[in-house]
């Protein structure tokens, strides 16, 4: 039997289904991930002081600002894998590309509805048509669509490689929303980071970065476990279908 | 209702968002993930069951 992550041949597969059975995914790392989102969350509230401007309302930021970070990072696995996809055309760098989309438009969304919430008393409003903003929905817009395409397509090839080159090209967004509020004028305050910040507010930053982090790799891992799963049983199912031993 | 305590329902709301949003995704995943793994190895035992007859 060869090695996981190398039966990338339908012939492999149909002689051995059960090879492809991809690996469990630690319920550990749910424990760990969700204990520490627990953690870094209590320490920043109880631990940072109300700002000058904004007062508690900056305690929004330790689940805005990872969420938003969460979201760039899961699009930049979409593009690595998309391209990857596109050159070696390995099955398996379609499912995940495609796990890591899933995982960053729930944090696109989340981002997205965290700042509606922090603008609507910080600004007065909850929506404006500002270039973060409008760019940020694009964003969430494009990855929507991402899903959709591959729900709606039924051939796994075309499909693999429509949504590789849409996530490609989706993903060159992110720069974009990131020097949105360098390019033009916004409403929205420059990037939050723990060289711009009061040096009482990083270690709280921090911490929900890393925390959420962890969250999203235990989503990937678990949303890529599942799609490898899916498809095995759709290869298995089109082995019976053709009678194939 | 002061500004403070008008505040604090906003961070209130920040943070239960998070949280429906991290566990419902959790929730979805451990659903699906059941689901995906009933229907593989129920293909699976019905391919070595044909293989063996």
């Amino acid at each position: 039997m060869k090695p996981e992550g190398q039966l990338n041949s339908s012939s492999d597969r149909l002689r051995d289904p059960s090879a492809a059975r991809p690996p469990r995914t630690s319920i550990w790392l749910a424990f760990v991930s969700i204990g520490a989102v627990i953690v870094a969350q209590t320490y920043a509230i109880l631990t940072s002081p109300a700002e000058g401007d904004m007062g508690h309302l900056q305690k929004i930021m330790y689940v805005h600002v990872p969420a938003a970070w969460m979201t760039f990072l899961s699009f930049f696995v979409v593009f690595a894998f998309s391209v990857r996809y596109l050159w070696q055309r390995r099955e398996n760098d379609d499912l995940l590309a495609a796990s890591a989309a899933e995982v960053g438009a729930t944090f696109n969304g989340l981002t997205l509805m965290l700042g509606m919430i922090w603008g609507r008393p910080a600004w007065g409003v909850w929506w404006v048509w500002d270039a973060r903003l409008t760019s940020t929905l694009v964003l969430f817009l494009i990855f929507v669509g991402y899903l959709a395409l591959r729900a709606f397509t039924d051939d796994t090839q075309q499909k693999a490689r429509w949504s590789a080159a849409v996530g490609a090209i989706g993903a060159l967004n992110v720069p974009i929303v990131y020097m949105s509020v360098k390019w033009w004028r916004t409403l929205h305050q420059p990037p939050s980071s723990p060289a711009t910040l009061d040096p009482r507010y990083t270690m709280g930053l921090r911490l929900n970065a890393i925390a959420l982090l962890l969250v999203m790799i235990y989503f990937i891992r678990k949303r890529y476990e599942i799609a490898r799963l899916e498809r095995a049983t759709e290869h298995m199912a089109e082995a019976a279908a053709m009678g194939g031993k | 209702m002061t500004t403070a305590a008008s505040n604090l329902n906003f961070i209130i709301a920040a943070y239960a968002v998070t949280w429906i949003v991290i566990l419902g995704y959790l929730w979805r995943l451990v659903r699906k993930g059941g689901r995906a793994r009933a229907d593989y190895e129920r293909m699976a035992q019905q391919r070595s069951g044909e293989k063996s007859q």
